[in-house]
């Protein structure tokens, strides 16, 4: 493929995973992030599936050390849960200070999150019929996190990139007139052609 | 067919018929002549032959002077991210390495093995005699089913337990009487000396086999899974190596006629894009590989 094209391309979905709603750097006692939700969207799973689909990629891309799991089950029923996991603060050293709240355990087979290590913090946020911005900002305040500012660089490639995309659906427009008439005449000619056709084998 | 009385009246001059018979439209008269000249305008001998178009040779490469690359790390790091919540045994890394080649020659294709395993749960029946000093050195190796009429009899009742298929040579003949290549045939399993499954040496090939992988090259590039996603920068490194290290090897043993190079080497994923690799481990803005190594 044409390098030239291929390079574009590519740094637009780059610059998509790296500025965007979700492009948070979380504070450092945020160990492990977990979602626990359906395959389907049915009955309230839609925002825990988009929050992994448009959003948990920034987050990695920005805390690559934070270990981020997703568990989906088969039980539609089922919760819809988003479970943190902090480290134990330092000064605190009896592992039972605070009894962590029972993630919701589903029925797959999959280790449920927070099994072994029960001095860990554990927030859990309901993902349940809500929207994926909701979760995506109770998240954001649960952790703390500090949105990501792009870099002067960044922003202006974003803006290359929102110009490349405006010039490419004005040409789109202009194109689809283009063949709208260009088939039109078309038409037109075959319909005359036809009814030449016809009284030829009339003759 | 109110159109007939015309026509009928139209013919009479040329055709006089004289009876009435329904005129069909090829018996129409033509008043356009065509003689057989042999020479239409616009034909071959028009044609200029120093302007034929050329087939080219070799397959396009272009130059990638103005690609992004990026170090491993930083690829990492990217397709981490895009295979976030992936399950991490099913999600695989591959590379695909493009060739300076023409289209036609010989192919690159072999088989390696890698530091780290990419597939470790390949299923391997050896054929050879049971409770034999073969058996048991296959069976060291890694091999799940060994055994002669056994097998046979499992694979003929439709038991297929295995992934992969070796024979011992002697077992060679016993192979053949079974008459199993219509069942192991069609799904590439019966063994054959061609493909290097009837050897004599059954640990080493069984030994290849477990963590091996084949490769070989298509339409000038070679592609290969080389990971886990769960790898670190490390383990990911000595694969790449590994398996760039070898196809060199393989492109050097070609005959010299032929001169094949390395022109581009792309990380890609299941689910993320291709990063076009430089050849750095790390970039000088990487972060530290531990970071790196969680899923």
């Amino acid at each position: 493929m044409n390098v030239a094209q291929r390079t574009k391309k590519l740094k637009a979905k780059l610059l998509d995973i790296r500025i965007g709603p979700g492009a948070a750097i979380l504070p450092g006692d945020v160990k492990k992030i977990h979602l626990d939700f359906a395959r389907k969207i049915n009955d309230g799973h839609f925002g825990a599936r988009k929050v992994w689909r448009n959003y948990l990629p920034r987050l990695k891309y920005h805390n690559p050390a934070i270990s981020m799991t997703i568990n989906r089950t088969d039980d539609q029923e089922g919760p819809a849960t988003l479970t943190v996991h902090f480290a134990p603060p330092s000064n605190t050293t009896s592992p039972t200070a605070s009894p962590a709240p029972a993630p919701a355990s589903s029925t797959s087979l999959s280790t449920p999150p927070s099994s072994h290590n029960a001095s860990r913090r554990v927030e859990t946020i309901d993902m349940k019929h809500k929207q994926d911005s909701e979760i995506l900002s109770k998240l954001l305040e649960l952790t703390n996190a500090t949105p990501y500012e792009p870099s002067p660089d960044e922003l202006a490639e974003m803006r290359e990139v929102d110009d490349d995309k405006m010039r490419s659906d004005r040409d789109k427009k202009a194109q689809m007139r283009l063949n709208q008439i260009r088939r039109q005449e078309q038409a037109l000619l075959d319909q005359a052609r036809g009814a030449g056709k016809l009284e030829s084998a009339s003759l | 067919m109110a159109s007939k009385a015309p026509l009928s009246h139209l013919c009479a001059s040329i055709r006089r018929p004289t009876t009435q018979l329904p005129l069909l439209p090829f018996l129409a008269p033509s008043f356009t002549c065509r003689y057989a000249s042999g020479l239409s305008k616009g034909g071959r001998r028009d044609r200029d032959p120093s302007k034929k178009k050329k087939t080219r040779t070799e397959f396009i490469n272009l130059s990638l002077k103005n690609a992004i690359q990026f170090s491993l790390c930083d690829a990492m790091r990217y397709i981490r991210a895009f295979e976030v919540g992936r399950p991490p045994t099913s999600s695989k890394y591959d590379l695909a390495i493009r060739l300076r080649t023409v289209k036609n020659g010989p192919v690159v294709r072999n088989r390696l093995r890698l530091p780290h395993a990419v597939d470790s749960s390949v299923r391997i029946c050896v054929i050879c005699p049971p409770n034999s000093a073969i058996s048991k050195q296959a069976i060291n190796a890694g091999a799940s089913l060994v055994g002669e009429e056994v097998i046979f009899d499992a694979i003929k009742e439709g038991r297929i337990e295995f992934d992969r298929c070796i024979c011992h040579v002697d077992s060679a003949q016993k192979l053949n009487q079974a008459n199993l290549g219509r069942i192991l045939g069609p799904r590439g399993l019966m063994p054959s000396s061609k493909t290097a499954t009837i050897t004599k040496d059954v640990a080493g090939t069984v030994r290849n086999l477990v963590g091996g992988t084949e490769y070989r090259e298509r339409l000038g590039v070679i592609r290969c899974a080389v990971g886990q996603l769960g790898f670190t920068p490390e383990e990911m490194r000595s694969n790449v190596k590994a398996l760039i290290g070898n196809v060199k090897q393989d492109l050097a043993l070609l005959s010299e006629k032929v001169n094949k190079e390395i022109h581009e080497v792309v990380l890609s994923s299941t689910t993320a894009p291709g990063f076009s690799l430089n050849g750095d481990f790390r970039g000088p803005t990487s972060l530290p590989t531990r970071e790196l190594s969680v899923l």
